[in-house]
């Protein structure tokens, strides 16, 4: 009735995993019962959940992403601390946890933390800088994004219910075949990252057609702001790559729930294969997380740096350059297993090449800031910081590019330091970046710089503590996941690592403080303009934040930086331009739809982790049924009247007007 | 169906007014597509991302192709006969398909449900003849579960034919709401989706009966 | 969100522009698209069957013909055109034949590469008898 759901699923007898379910379920609740008190729950379902929205959902997408990072966060304090204590000794953490811990910190923190977070930016700030009003598909956003939502959530009942994949956090066969891990953690793992990954692919859908075929008039492929040629970039290899990790994770699932051979060792099977399809997909997806990255750069810097972005056309062409080039180098993920010196010298050569697109755009940040009047707010600092941290970042997987190094060095801490130098460098900062740079756009009131800037150097500071003295493990021989180990030599730099985490404690502490003292002092921080840091593109032309529909009529572009022309124009008068003709604008209705979906697909999930067949068929039913109650309907759109719309510009513009004169006295 | 108390009718939510079918300079500076055009290419671009999913199974299949551990090989399980069925049924129903999009073009339901219906009972038809393949093999021992080069055979063939399933449902869903709502514009963008993953599916069976099945037949 | 004053509006009306691809779908491009069909696919059939070509360029020529093939369903049942507002579709259509071209040869290539460096001991004695 239950499958293989019992009694025994919950882990009474493991105290860490008990108490931190416990104590989390406890925290839901009570948020759950503070919502509901206050009155909030109608709000929260006619504004947010059912919201189709692209600014709302962004929002959530972010809310979640960080959550999630402080949850791998978590894990990543927890496996420091382990390898400190486990020098001739068990620590306190079993292998069967540990190996746990490790795995759902890789999932975790690039699946449910990077990509939502880059995927949350992207939302809010493409149909702004497009000068259009929402994405191609609006309801399918809401779709994608409450999947995803779904995939974190399974994944955090496995903490309570069961138990999580111990394979890492690709699952390499045969040891994630039945025969090897028989329990329901890899199972976790393959329902998790499918459900998340068909909200994934649809986001790729969704924006590329959004940036290719829904710009404001006049906006040419070559008008558009950088972030938007990276978002569709970063969007085409979604689509391309994400259906290679559907197919190879369906694959490894018909093994163990079918008996297939795809990777087993018996029959035929070849679980090389696997390490094949999926870094096909894992080498793209990192791509994914960091072309969006530099896009936020290539915004943040021109407008820091009071210049327009240098070379232009040169990014353009290194960020398709890098789209293309993704897909030539996977094998360098696994140059040791026997390929053979031909192919690892392909994949060696391209590995390197594919470093020449991230030069160009380094040399076009550098040069955009020669000659400019740099402000460092905290969003340049975050940017400063990852120009260094990228590069030495990079260099080292220029390194491991190379076959005869990477023979000394795969799988050793080297590499973790490797990917976390260039993650952490990359993703992590320009996504502080981004949320510090949009935040006012978004809420109406900008971050405390103090606690911002107090956030970036403790990032920074402890960013390196934490991982240079890993790449010296790693070249003294240390090898990753180790549960525990006895080699003297690698004793004190652990240690310092455990120190960089520390100040990585306090740096997320100065983050969290800094949203909490902003929010509290958001009236001295408000940002009544809409254009807090004298931005060039057309975000920075609505309100703060901007009404539903973004733009009360849709901009005619006419140059490449389409904000700041008319903004110079207006300096010069004096006056803004002319006061548009306003009509009424058609806005989507929100819908349950996505949420529904992903209820229904948590209850697939759910049951087919846990064999309870019945259920899953029921949950099957029960999103073909929303998919075609929602193609049933008849009026999906609402109307907003011309003298809202004309209400919501004047108030905008009369701000507007009085800083220009204010500005000039 | 209750009728509206404005007589606007909205179908360009941006508010450009008729820019005429399409309006592409080659730099993109038209302003925002038509919805028609928005719906197909975002679908396309699915269509793309599923291509990509058959192509890891292709390649899957290649690799395991040699896989056979002592089971069948490719030449014993073959029918090409019924391949050569399987294929005329598919073609012939993207061929009325493609009657269908013109029935839909003309506003015509009988034309309509009529085209659609032959598509439908001719892809069940390819369904059942699948699927009698599929029983056979497993009758025989020779399911899935026996060898490399089996699982990559039925899972590949039969991830079309989940395909088609899916189709058959989306096309019966299509023919209620023809009938239902006649033939309103986003129901005719939702059939431009179904037909064009109808062609598709007829695409992807050229790839598998030649390089899988005729492929299979002489190696 | 706004606190406008929601005015709910039907569908009805017609599509306006990017009705292009409705007025090419005439019954002559069917037919002649769905006849060009059989005879690639009887073609292939002959060839799998024949001994007339060459052993073991009989893959290439289905492959050839397969290719061709889904030319033709592209063409005259999607409606796939050179023309410039189709730029975008035969863009993204190559990009995605790409990856497929990298994904299959790519993979095919790397794993018997693999397969052969890794054969099993008892394989290698095989195939030196």
């Amino acid at each position: 009735m239950l499958g293989k759901l019992g009694w025994d699923a919950i882990p009474f007898d493991q105290p860490i995993p008990l108490v931190a379910g416990a104590v989390v379920m406890l925290v839901l609740l009570g948020v759950a019962a503070w919502v509901v008190i206050k009155g909030w729950a109608p709000y929260l379902w006619k504004e947010w959940i059912t919201s189709v929205d692209h600014k709302h959902i962004g929002v959530m997408y972010i809310l979640l992403g960080l959550v999630m990072l402080l949850r791998g966060f978590t894990d990543a304090i927890m496996m420091r601390s382990q390898q400190v204590l486990a020098f001739h000794a068990q620590g306190y953490l079993p292998p069967e946890h540990y190996d746990q811990i490790f795995s759902a910190h890789g999932t975790l923190m690039i699946l449910f933390g990077a990509m939502p977070l880059v995927i949350g930016l992207m939302n809010f700030v493409i149909p702004l800088q497009l000068g259009v009003r929402d994405v191609a598909f609006p309801t399918l956003n809401s779709v994608s994004f409450w999947l995803t939502a779904t995939g974190a959530l399974l994944i955090n009942i496995s903490l309570v219910v069961g138990e999580f994949s111990r394979v890492g956090w690709l699952p390499y066969p045969p040891l994630s075949e039945l025969r090897y891990s028989p329990s329901v953690g890899v199972d976790y793992y393959l329902w998790a990252v499918q459900i998340s990954g068909i909200g994934t692919l649809l986001t790729g859908v969704n924006f590329v057609t959004t940036i290719l075929k829904i710009r404001a008039p006049g906006m040419t492929y070559l008008r558009m702001p950088m972030f938007c040629w990276t978002a569709l970039a970063s969007c085409m290899l979604i689509i391309a790559a994400f259906p290679v990790l559907t197919a190879t994770l369906a694959m490894l699932t018909l093994d163990r729930y079918l008996g297939f051979h795809f990777f087993t060792n018996e029959a035929g099977g070849n679980p090389m294969m696997f390490v094949n399809l999926i870094w096909c997909w894992a080498h793209p997806e990192v791509y994914i997380l960091i072309l969006p990255a530099f896009g936020i750069f290539s915004e943040v810097v021109p407008t820091f740096s009071s210049k327009p972005l240098f070379g232009y056309r040169s990014m353009v062409a290194a960020t398709l350059f890098i789209c293309v080039v993704a897909f030539c180098v996977w094998l360098h993920h696994f140059f040791t297993m026997g390929a053979g010196a031909d192919v690892n010298a392909v994949f060696g050569i391209a590995s390197s090449i594919i470093a020449v697109g991230t030069g160009v755009k380094m040399y076009n940040w550098l040069f955009t800031m020669y000659g400019g009047r740099i402000r460092f707010a905290t969003p340049m600092l975050w940017s400063l910081g990852f120009m260094t941290t990228f590069i030495t970042g990079g260099l080292t997987g220029v390194l491991l590019a190379v076959p005869p190094a990477d023979f000394l060095l795969h799988n050793s801490m080297f590499l973790v330091a490797h990917f976390h130098h260039v993650i952490v460098g990359g993703v992590i900062f320009g996504v502080f970046a981004g949320i510090t740079y949009w935040w006012p756009k978004a809420f109406g009131f900008r971050l405390h710089e103090g606690w911002g800037k107090a956030g970036f150097w403790c990032a920074l500071a402890g960013f390196y503590v934490t991982f240079v003295p890993l790449y010296i493990t790693g070249v003294l021989g240390m090898t990753r996941r180790l549960q525990h180990y006895d080699v003297a030599e690698w004793r004190p730099w652990i240690m310092v690592a455990a120190l960089g985490v520390v100040i990585l404690i306090v740096g997320a502490a100065c983050q969290v403080m800094q949203i909490v003292v902003s929010v509290k002092h958001r009236n001295e921080l408000r940002d009544t303009t809409g254009d807090p840091w004298d931005g060039r593109s057309l975000e920075w032309a609505t309100p703060s934040p901007p009404p539903v529909f973004n733009f009360a009529v849709l901009p005619q572009v006419q140059g490449a930086e389409a904000y700041w022309d008319v903004k110079q124009r207006a300096r010069e008068a004096l006056r803004l331009g002319q006061e548009p003709h306003y009509e009424a604008i058609e806005m989507p209705r929100n819908s349950a739809t996505g949420f529904v979906c992903a209820f229904f697909a948590t209850i697939i999930g759910f049951a087919l982790i846990w064999y309870i067949w019945w259920l899953a068929i029921v949950g099957l039913v029960g999103a073909y049924a929303t998919f075609v109650i929602f193609a049933w309907r008849d009026v999906p759109e609402y109307e907003i009247p011309p003298d809202e719309v004309a209400r919501i510009d004047r108030a905008n513009r009369g701000v507007r007007q009085q800083a220009l004169l204010g500005a000039s006295a | 169906m209750s009728t509206a108390e404005s007589t606007i009718a909205f179908s360009d939510p941006y508010r450009l007014g008729n820019r005429g079918p399409n309006l592409a300079r080659g730099h993109g500076g038209g302003g925002p597509a038509s919805k028609r055009v928005i719906v197909g290419y975002g679908f396309w671009l699915f269509l793309l991302s599923d291509i990509v999913i058959f192509a890891c199974l292709f390649a899957a299949y290649a690799v395991l192709a040699d896989a056979i551990a002592d089971g069948p090989r490719a030449r014993d399980i073959y029918d090409l006969k019924r391949v050569a069925l399987e294929t005329a049924c598919l073609l012939a129903s993207s061929f009325f398909c493609g009657l269908a999009t013109i029935a839909v073009a003309r506003r015509n339901q009988f034309l309509t449900q009529a085209a659609l219906a032959a598509t439908g009972l001719l892809g069940f038809a390819f369904l059942l003849l699948e699927a009698s393949e599929f029983s056979g093999l497993y009758a025989l021992g020779d399911g899935p579960t026996r060898s490399g080069f089996l699982t990559g055979f039925f899972t590949l063939v039969g991830c079309h034919g989940v395909h088609v399933t899916a189709g058959l449902l989306w096309l019966g869903t299509m023919m209620a709401q023809f009938f239902a709502k006649g033939f309103r514009p986003d129901i005719r963008r939702r059939f431009l989706c179904f037909s064009m993953f109808w062609h598709f599916l007829d695409i992807v069976w050229v790839a598998i009966f030649s390089l899988v099945y005729l492929v299979g037949t002489r190696l | 969100m706004s606190n406008a004053d929601v005015h709910i509006l039907e569908y009805e009306g017609d599509d306006k522009g990017g009705a292009s691809d409705e007025h090419s779908a005439k019954l002559g491009t069917y037919i002649l698209g769905v006849g060009l069909a059989v005879l690639l696919t009887a073609a292939s059939f002959w060839i799998a069957k024949t001994d007339l070509i060459y052993g073991p360029g009989i893959p290439v020529a289905l492959a050839t013909l397969a290719i061709a093939q889904m030319g033709i369903h592209l063409v005259f049942f999607l409606h796939l055109t050179t023309a410039p507002d189709n730029t975008n579709n035969v863009l993204a259509l190559a990009f995605g034949l790409m990856v497929v071209c990298l994904v299959v040869f790519g993979s095919v290539w790397i794993m018997a590469h693999l397969n052969h460096n890794l054969m099993p001991m008892s394989h290698l004695m095989q195939m030196q008898r």
